[in-house]
């Protein structure tokens, strides 16, 4: 099967060199069953669908710290090919640095940005503080005495309660920040006094409002949530927008007619009703961006998120 | 181990001593400490490392004043025998070569190797059969783990396949 | 809903024909791994956790279950008929199980065997249906400091009962402490013992260990001190269960599971201590205590109630606080984690059809287990005859695919080769394994609780012994540090 593709492949390729006929390899630099898996997999599934690209899919799940273990082999073995794409997001931009990670972003072919969650801060339902500026207050008068619960160190959790504290004139360095292993456990930390806040993602901590176990402060996005009664940092005086997001890289090298073919391919899928579909039974939000734009977006995250693990002391 | 005469096995303590080493090196290499928790990422790997320097010292000194060693009693398996050299080695091959043939041979051909490998250390003569059984296997658990989505390689990836 | 609601809707999820097909596939399969040598219940879900990638979470767990239970029925077979433990929980089985067996009256001892796991394990999981969502609410008052003092406790008991030799115990505690290191740091992110390996960042995996300390170290081990030897398995003679058999064999079966079901709940307890434990309280209760060695039935009736009541407890910390108190529990945990669940009090609220489901689950595996064990143990027993050549070289196979499958890295293959001939010379030089796992499970655990307990009151150690909790866990770990003269007599009497 995949010898005969291949065989016709070359034909094809010889004859009209335009067409790419050859499977697509799709590295997901996490185990299968989480959210990049899923984004990858989705998007080809909603692609082949909506007729944008139904050519063969080959897909390899490398997971671990934080995708660049995935994205290390995808570089070496993918370099300057033409239909080699990469699932990324948020995390791998932080991961590279505090893991010391040889890749560099932007020798990569920036192709689309797909979705992204927002982040939202919560403190616990008994507690005297109703809102963002309360708490910021607190932290201000004593930082360590505000122990933040959230994602792992120098993810996008802890990156947003950076820019929070940079937003409110405190040092990086001084914020006493605690890593939990899921948002469920932030909670825990919350309702048991370990924690005086958490950070986490939206899709996570409503349901624990919900219940009545946690008091959401305000989100991170740049306007109101539908369903959502919180301020966004904005309104409470915090300039930061930040959002977990997730996209398309392609290989480092990749001939520029074929990056431009797959920047298209997405431009499609993001305004095919299967992909809305997708992201809707998904809970994702749209968040798309594509080709240079996104390139630029990325090279911004660098430099913002760079500032951050550097003024936390977890790089140099 | 039988009384001919005490055996002193002075590496055992030397393994743990380095053991120790390696995590002591890892762990100072990194910051002890931190703002708020006072102990850093460096604290705990020191203090298992330097724990362990200990432990191999303590298992020294216990090796010099002769602490017997006696193999732990499993099934299938006699303690009291004496090592059959050729059988662990034939065994340790058989546990060791898939990190060379697994990717290049896929599964099953590395299966059937192996397989026929530990089968013969524990004394099976017909390698024939066993070669065909561990082909059988790998042929087998292939098809099924992979349709139950284990990335296993390639049947064959010499062949391409 | 109370519990009892969320039950009978369990019972509603565990009785789709799907899921009592799981059931079923993973009792036999238990059962299988019970009567095989060389393998146990952690590390057969170990070599089934890929299978997490294509099978619902529900279906999955309720297969795990069946497995978990299977294991503890399927080991009490061989140690009756053939005096070799299956499992290390089946161990004070064979003293008078295989006695009563030689002596005919075989199908007695493994009928107590089977009614008393059926038993204990019916009663422990009605105790895990009401105690569970109790206990769940402990997470909320349960702070870092008093993980840290239940891990230190774990850490102290294990390293001091399990093996001869308590240098060696602490030893092997402290090898799985420094493999647990290793990794990115979660507090700060920073890669720690990684020297540069990139596939090592993630830490060493459980099933990696798991695979090669059993499998690989095992396989070494055997194949150099293989004894031809076979042993033939006793005919299951005599008949199943007399009035008088019966009487001396309920009070044992019930003491077994009050004794079982709270040591499997704690870190570190296992099924090794309360069986143990079952077994010289039978032997002192006993009115004829002169059968004790010479095939008495509550030798066989309590410590088997014993380690499926424990088998049934380490559920209940994993379901309700997500911490895991032995290598199946962390097995099970690595499962959730693969389907992005996290135990822990939420697990209740958040997938109720999963926890209740695989609850009411196990009160039908038990009534499967008790089918599958008494009538057809003939069937089982057959297993036996496999040659062991085969049966080795197959076992290889498996944790080859195990390790293989899911890493597809060459650098998981070298780290079990090397692990696996540490565990070769740990079974040579009689270093316990238990507790080299329990080390790597809650090491990590243990640093970041302490970690988090310190960071939370800026530094300030007195945190650590600030709760009632925290000071009575820390209390008895020191008491079984320094008198382990008085642990040790126990084990002697045993």
């Amino acid at each position: 099967m995949h010898v005969r593709n291949l065989f016709a492949a070359t034909v094809v390729a010889a004859s009209l060199s335009t067409a790419a006929i050859a499977d697509v390899s799709v590295m997901l630099p996490a185990n299968p069953g989480g959210g990049w898996d899923g984004t990858g997999r989705q998007a080809f599934a909603a692609m082949n669908a909506a007729g944008i690209y139904t050519e063969g899919v080959n897909f390899t799940n490398t997971g671990g710290a934080g995708g660049t273990i995935g994205l290390a082999e995808f570089q070496n073995s993918q370099s300057g090919k033409p239909d080699a794409l990469a699932v990324f997001g948020a995390i791998t931009v932080g991961a590279i640095m505090l893991n010391s990670s040889p890749i560099d972003l932007s020798t990569y072919t920036p192709i689309a940005r797909l979705t992204a969650e927002h982040l939202v801060i919560a403190v616990d339902a008994r507690s005297d503080i109703e809102t963002l500026e309360q708490l910021v207050e607190q932290m201000k008068a004593d930082p360590g005495a505000v122990p933040v619960g959230g994602g792992s160190a120098g993810g996008v959790d802890h990156i947003a309660l950076a820019l929070l504290a940079q937003a409110a004139g405190i040092a990086v360095g001084d914020l006493n920040y605690i890593p939990q292993a899921a948002g469920a456990e932030t909670v825990t930390g919350i309702v048991n006094g370990t924690l005086k806040a958490g950070i986490s993602g939206i899709s996570e901590f409503q349901q624990f409002q919900d219940q009545g176990r946690i008091r959401i402060l305000a989100i991170t996005a740049d306007e109101r949530r539908e369903g959502l009664d919180v301020p966004t940092f904005k309104e409470a005086g915090f300039d930061v927008e930040i959002a977990n997001w997730r996209g398309i890289l392609g290989a480092p090298g990749m001939p520029e007619d074929n990056a431009a073919e797959w920047i298209a391919r997405f431009d499609q899928l993001n305004d095919s009703a299967e992909w809305q579909q997708v992201m809707q039974t998904q809970g994702w939000d749209s968040y798309y961006q594509s080709g240079p734009a996104f390139g630029e977006f990325i090279a911004e995250e660098n430099a913002r998120i760079g500032d951050i693990l550097r003024g936390a002391e977890l790089v140099e | 181990m039988s009384s001919k005469s005490i055996s002193r096995p002075y590496w055992l303590s030397v393994i743990v001593i380095g053991l120790g080493l390696v995590c002591l090196w890892g762990g100072l290499s990194l910051p002890a400490a931190s703002r708020y928790a006072g102990i850093g990422p460096g604290a705990v790997p020191t203090f298992i490392g330097a724990v362990l320097v200990v432990l191999g010292l303590l298992l020294a000194i216990q090796i010099y004043r002769g602490e017997p060693f006696e193999a732990q009693g499993t099934e299938n398996a006699d303690p009291n025998l004496p090592m059959n050299l050729r059988a662990f080695l034939l065994a340790l091959v058989a546990a060791g070569l898939p990190i060379l043939t697994l990717k290049s041979f896929g599964l099953p051909l590395a299966a059937m190797v192996s397989f026929a490998l530990v089968a013969r250390s524990f004394g099976s003569t017909r390698l024939g059969w066993d070669l065909l059984t561990g082909l059988i296997l790998g042929l087998l658990s292939w098809f099924l783990f992979d349709r139950l989505g284990l990335q296993l390689g390639g049947l064959l990836p010499l062949a391409g396949i | 809903m109370n519990s009892f609601e969320y039950l009978l809707h369990g019972f509603g999820v565990a009785l789709e024909p799907m899921n009592l097909l799981w059931a079923l596939i993973g009792s036999a399969l238990g059962t299988m791994i019970g009567v095989l040598p060389g393998i146990g219940p952690a590390l057969t879900i170990a070599l089934l956790l890929p299978v997490t990638v294509s099978i619902a979470p529900t279906a999955a767990f309720i297969m795990f279950a069946g497995v978990l239970y299977g294991a503890m029925y399927g080991g009490s077979t061989t140690s009756i008929l053939i005096n070799t433990p299956g499992e290390a929980g089946s161990m004070m089985t064979a003293l008078e199980g295989n006695r009563m067996a030689r002596s005919g009256r075989g199908a007695a001892a493994l009928a107590t065997a089977a009614i008393g796991s059926f038993v204990a394990g019916t009663l422990a999981t009605l105790t895990l249906t009401f105690v569970a969502p109790l206990v769940a609410e402990l997470a909320f008052i349960f702070k870092p400091a008093d993980y840290f003092a239940l891990t230190v406790l774990a850490f102290c008991s294990v390293a001091v009962v399990m093996g001869t030799s308590r240098i060696r115990g602490f030893i092997s505690l402290f090898i799985g402490l420094g493999l647990g290191v290793v990794g990115i740091d979660k507090l700060t992110g920073q890669p720690r013992l990684t020297y540069g390996v990139a596939e090592l960042l993630d830490g060493i995996e459980l099933t990696v260990v798991l695979v090669s300390l059993f499998a690989i170290g095992e396989i070494l081990f055997v194949a150099s001190r293989y004894s031809q030897a076979r042993e033939t398995p006793l005919k299951v003679s005599g008949k199943w269960m007399t009035r008088e058999d019966f009487s001396r064999s309920w009070k044992p079966w019930l003491r077994g599971t009050v004794i079982g079901f709270p040591m499997g709940a704690l870190p570190g307890g296992g099924s090794e201590i309360p069986t143990m434990l079952s077994y010289t309280l039978e032997r002192k209760l006993s009115p004829k205590p002169e059968d004790f060695g010479h095939g008495a039935i509550e030798g066989v009736a309590g410590p088997e109630a014993a380690n499926n009541a424990a088998a049934a407890g380490i559920l209940v910390p994993l379901l309700t606080l997500g911490l895991p108190t032995s290598a199946t529990a962390a097995v099970l945990l690595a499962a959730f984690q693969n389907y992005g669940l996290q135990p822990g009090p939420f697990l209740f609220t958040s997938n109720p059809d999963l926890v209740w489901g695989l609850i009411a689950s196990l009160y039908i595996g038990n009534v499967m287990l008790l089918v599958l064990n008494l009538p057809l143990v003939g069937l089982w027993v057959k297993l036996l005859s496999i040659p062991k050549p085969q049966l080795y070289a197959g076992i290889l196979i498996f944790a080859l695919i195990g390790i293989w499958g899911v890493s597809g890295s060459e650098v998981d293959l070298i780290v079990m080769l090397i692990i696996g001939i540490a565990g070769y010379v740990m079974r040579v030089y009689d270093f316990p394994i238990a507790p080299v796992l329990i080390g790597l499970i809650l090491g990590p655990m243990a640093e970041y609780q302490l970690r988090t307990a310190l960071a939370s009151a800026q530094g300030n150690p007195m945190t650590l012994v600030e709760t009632p909790i925290s000071i009575t866990f820390l209390a008895i770990a020191a008491l079984i540090f320094l008198a382990p003269a008085l642990l040790r007599r126990l084990r002697a009497n045993a």
